[in-house]
């Protein structure tokens, strides 16, 4: 485990190259079954599983990328996973931060006990809802829509809670200024919360879109076939009754990664140049 | 499913196939769930389905699919929700927990005079309960034994043929067995399912129940983990989330195992990523003869479809000759009609060493799959523990009453 | 959207006393009482959670005391899928203890290692991005994809393997051995999620003014201290949210089991969210499968009100 190391009195050098060392180490080994599954991802199928294991392929196969692509209606099994993912993300920012500002700032009797029952939905197993679910979207005549994917999925409280948590530290004498001057509450929420929580938000969006885009077992009971099929429920198609196409999996697990990374690259900034709160320091 | 009401929809069906000719039919959209495992299974099933348009244009069939494994999660939440679609795929040794859900299909092929004999009579049995008929097959196999020709050639080891016995498979998979290589990797539960049957003993009792704890099963499963655990001529295959079928195909392919039991429904999978001479034969024989068990799959009737007629009109021509020799042309399918077996034989195991005797001399001693309600269990049983005996950390018989136990439950 | 805010300069680490000495939520600003405004804020959530989770839920209890079976009729058979389960259920007390045994360790190996990368990456004058990113990519993979490069690495005489036998260390197939199934396991899910707390502590840290470090080293206090009595509290609040979510999703840990061991060898790796899935699709006993998931609910539950109680004691917010 590290120890913090503070500038003002240095640790002997030796000491510091050594754990930084053994850091960089630590990603390597971090990062290697990446380079396994390219690795994997351009071999011959036959080699997979070639004894002794190689680190790099024989041939290199690149062509096993655009087979993937074309093995399976790739383009659309990622445009559905873009378009849920992204709806799904959008819906749960709004809801999430009106939620977790009442929840944090809002007088109202049962605060606590509504708050329990908020947390107590993140702990119901998802196999044992999604029946009784699937019942009631066929009810309503859902099953193998975009919006049977979306709306279910898009109320979970996880994001309330993960913004609560960040509203509580937020310096009440910030709203208070503007409360006196008038200002409603959901303008408070737009004007002073929002643009401080930005790091939260960025996370809650970041870590609901890599969560549903991974989402494997709704899709699965819900949707019927490739044309509203998201991306893992397009991945388990390599495992046909006719064997696994090995190589094709990992090099579409590969391709699949490419949205996720973007995002966060992108969301990088916003999430650690927030405004440090209550420092004094205002954000850019 | 309330009796009457079947039979209603029965009766109904027959006299509306009574009366065709006379009645002018409406277009009626059919809807059909089906496992497939790439682009090129989908399109092979698409094309199917446009066999029944081509032959009814009032009826179009639309294909809905999942990946194998997921298809069974599926299924009962369908039928959970009245959801089922028109026509629903089984397999033989998954089916029997479905049954109920299907309409049966005697009358229809009596009215019809279908002629059900021109499909294997293993797979037909294999698709009914109780000798009445639930589905019509289109693909079937008996699990067969899959070698590599050049390592056979290299270790000087003879090939495996009809009526090859157990010694023989011993010593030839220690022969082939060196340091980095195996002579043989073990599955289950299907595989161990032949090997126990041609030893003479019994997974099922006369009452069609599990019972794996029979002194015949115990010595069964004790020398197929021996293969493992002491004599090391097979690896050893932890359970995962890949099924041992799968894993043991795929360490074929790879060239380091020399032999494994599979169907020939892998067989374009097999040969198209071997880099190696592929040969086929009977699995080895016990002290009850070379016994495989034959699987496959058919096509039924879900009753609860409002449109029974025109699904048993799509169902004859999905699993009619044309549809027959386009799958088995394609290497989708082994085909349950006996006579568009020749096609397959010259397509999908063009090359292939002793298919062509091999196979026919398996399909001769083969028994259906027969299984029970909740086999789906007792195969994930079966892969969850088997690899405790594989490994030696419990006893073969142990492990034999814990699946059997939990299965009780 | 620069926000000037001007705030009392904190010329020591006590400062925080302040702040430990107030109770947590009920710490509110003296502002009047306004349950309409709040039902306003909370009514897009409640009616979706009430929609799509609360009914489900309730339907998942009724059917606990019931043999539903999926395909046909249901009937109530009472408790008896409760006493089953507790007392003929060979398996259960099993698959109780391999979940909570994968929950603890899991959860002090998790939120451990993610605190101390955290303040060790926050620390670096250099490359916080590339290695912030190295630990999160694994999130972005889906779990089958995850399962399947596992499996390639650990299969017998595979990758693991060969680099075992060079160590000379001559462990036996780990996914074959039970107690080295479930330490795999741990490791493959610590792999695939430790990312996400990374991500959360590393935002917090980075959200410290720096003015408070500052005024701390100028009143000496060592890099211990430093972390102690500043950044633990500071990031409190993050630091409790993750503990609690990674326990809840830990003990509901399902995917990794389903797509790397199946819950093998034997139920060594056999966990509670794997047990309900296993019972409600591969046998179909969608009540039993209930009751074993209340039983989980259950357990969760108390955990996290657990957690609850004791944050007055650790967390801090609003200084």
């Amino acid at each position: 485990m590290t120890s913090d190391v503070i500038d003002t009195r240095p640790w002997p050098r030796a000491m510091r190259a050594g754990l930084h060392g053994g850091m960089v180490l630590l990603v390597a080994t971090f990062l290697f079954p990446f380079f396994w599954m390219v690795s994997n991802a351009l071999r011959t199928d036959a080699e997979i599983f070639a004894v002794p294991p190689r680190l790099l392929p024989d041939s290199w196969e690149w062509g096993n990328f655009s087979a993937a692509w074309s093995y399976l209606p790739f383009g659309q099994f990622f445009l559905n996973s873009m378009l849920v993912a992204a709806a799904i993300t959008a819906i749960v920012l709004v809801v999430s931060s009106l939620a977790a500002y009442a929840f944090a700032r809002l007088r109202f009797p049962g605060n606590g006990g509504l708050f329990l029952l908020y947390l107590a939905t993140l702990m119901v197993p998802q196999a044992v809802i999604v029946i009784p679910l699937f019942l009631m979207m066929s009810a309503i005549g859902w099953v193998d829509t975009y919006q049977a994917l979306i709306i279910p999925m898009a109320f979970s409280s996880f994001g309330t809670f993960l913004l609560r948590q960040f509203f509580l530290t937020i310096p009440r004498e910030l709203e208070e200024a503007a409360l006196i001057d008038g200002a409603t509450r959901l303008r408070i929420l737009l004007t002073v919360f929002v643009p401080l929580a930005r790091p939260a938000l960025g996370l809650l969006a970041l870590f609901t879109f890599t969560g549903q885009w991974n989402s494997f077992l709704w899709p699965l009971i819900v949707i019927n076939g490739p044309e509203h099929a998201t991306i893992p429920l397009g991945l388990t198609l390599f495992q046909g009754q006719q064997g696994i196409e090995w190589n094709y999996m990992m090099a579409g697990a590969t391709i699949s990664m490419l949205p996720g990374f973007l995002l966060t690259v992108l969301l990088h900034r916003f999430i650690f140049k927030g405004i440090a709160i209550g420092s004094g320091l205002g954000g850019r | 499913m309330p009796v009457v009401s079947r039979l209603a929809g029965i009766v109904a069906a027959v006299a509306a196939i009574a009366a065709t000719g006379v009645a002018k039919a409406e277009p009626v959209k059919l809807t059909w769930l089906m496992w497939s495992g790439s682009e090129a299974e989908v399109e092979a099933w698409k094309h199917v389905a446009g066999l029944v348009t081509e032959e009814h244009p009032d009826i179009t069939v639309e294909f809905q699919t999942t990946s194998f494994p997921d298809y069974w999660t599926k299924l009962p939440v369908l039928a959970a929700s009245n959801q089922l679609p028109d026509i629903v795929s089984l397999q033989a040794q998954r089916a029997p927990g479905f049954v109920d859900l299907m309409t049966p299909l005697d009358d229809l092929i009596e009215a019809d005079g279908f002629d059900i004999d021109a499909f294997d009579p293993s797979i037909v049995e294999g698709l009914s309960r109780d000798g009445e008929r639930f589905a019509i097959p289109y693909d079937f196999g008996p699990l067969i034994l899959y070698y590599n020709r050049d390592l056979f050639a290299q270790a000087g080891v003879p090939e495996p043929k009809p009526g090859w016995t157990e010694a023989a498979f011993n010593e030839a998979a220690r022969a082939l067995t060196t340091g980095d290589r195996f002579g043989f990797a073990v599955s289950i539960p299907d595989a161990f399912m032949t090997y126990a049957l041609s030893t003479g003993a019994h997974y099922l009792d006369e009452d069609g129940e599990l019972d794996l704890t029979s002194q015949g099963m115990v010595d069964a499963f004790k020398r197929y983990a021996e293969l493992v655990s002491t004599e090391k001529v097979a690896p050893l295959m932890p359970s995962s989330g890949t099924q041992s079928s799968s894993m043991a195909a795929a360490r074929f392919t790879s060239g380091n195992v020399a032999m494994h039991v599979n169907g020939p429904w892998q067989m374009i999978n097999i040969k198209g990523k071997s880099g190696f001479t592929v040969g086929v034969a009977p699995v080895p024989a016990g002290a009850a003869g070379s016994i495989s068990v034959s699987a496959g799959s058919g096509f039924g009737i879900s009753a609860s479809s409002p449109n029974q007629e025109a699904a048993w009109k799509a169902i004859k021509v999905m699993t009619g000759p044309k549809a027959e020799q386009y799958l088995a042309e394609q290497g989708r399918a082994f085909p349950a009609r006996t006579a568009q077996q020749s096609f397959w034989y010259d397509k999908a195991a063009e090359g292939v060493v002793g298919a062509r005797e091999g196979i026919p001399a398996a399909i001769a001693t083969a028994r259906p799959y027969a299984t029970t309600p909740a086999w789906a269990s007792v195969s994930a049983l079966f892969e969850q523990y088997a690899p405790v005996a594989f490994a030696g950390s419990e006893s073969p018989e142990e492990v034999l009453e814990t699946i059997q136990a939990l299965s009780d439950q | 959207m620069a926000q000037q805010i001007a705030r009392p300069s904190l010329g020591h680490p006590r400062v925080l006393d302040r702040a430990r000495a107030r109770p947590a939520v009920e710490s509110y600003s003296p502002t009047r009482s306004d349950p309409w405004t709040a039902l306003w804020f909370l009514l897009p959530s409640l009616l979706g959670l009430i929609l799509f989770l609360v009914v489900p839920l309730v339907a998942s209890l009724v059917l606990s005391f019931t043999n539903w079976q999926i395909i046909g009729q249901a009937r109530f058979v009472g408790f008896s899928n409760y006493v089953n389960l507790t007392t003929r259920d060979p398996i259960f007390w099993q698959v109780v203890a391999n979940t909570v045994l994968f929950t603890v360790e899991y959860l002090l190996l998790n939120i451990g290692i993610a605190l101390g990368l955290a303040v060790w990456i926050s620390r670096l004058s250099w490359g916080k991005r590339f290695f912030r990113l190295a630990f999160f990519l694994p999130t972005f993979m889906p779990m089958v994809g995850i399962a399947l490069v596992w499996q390639l690495m650990l299969t017998p005489r595979g990758l693991v393997d060969g680099v075992i036998a060079l160590t000379g260390l001559g462990l036996p197939n780990v996914l074959a051995e039970s107690t080295l199934a479930l330490q795999a396991l741990v490791l493959l899910t610590l792999w695939s999620h430790v990312g996400y707390n990374l991500m959360l502590f590393g935002a917090a840290l980075e959200s410290i003014p720096e003015s408070y470090l500052d005024a701390a080293a100028i009143d000496g206090a060592s890099g211990w201290q430093n972390f102690w009595l500043i950044k633990l509290p500071m990031i409190s609040p993050s630091l409790f949210f993750g503990t609690v979510l990674t326990a809840i999703t830990t003990l509901q840990a399902f995917d990794q089991v389903y797509a790397l061991t199946r819950g093998g060898p034997g139920s060594s790796t056999a966990t509670l969210g794997y047990a309900i899935y296993n019972q409600g699709f591969v046998t179909y006993k969608m009540g039993y499968a209930s009751a074993l998931a209340w039983i989980l609910f259950a357990l969760i539950m108390l955990l996290t009100i657990m957690q609850l109680r004791l944050q007055r004691r650790w967390v801090h917010y609003d200084q």
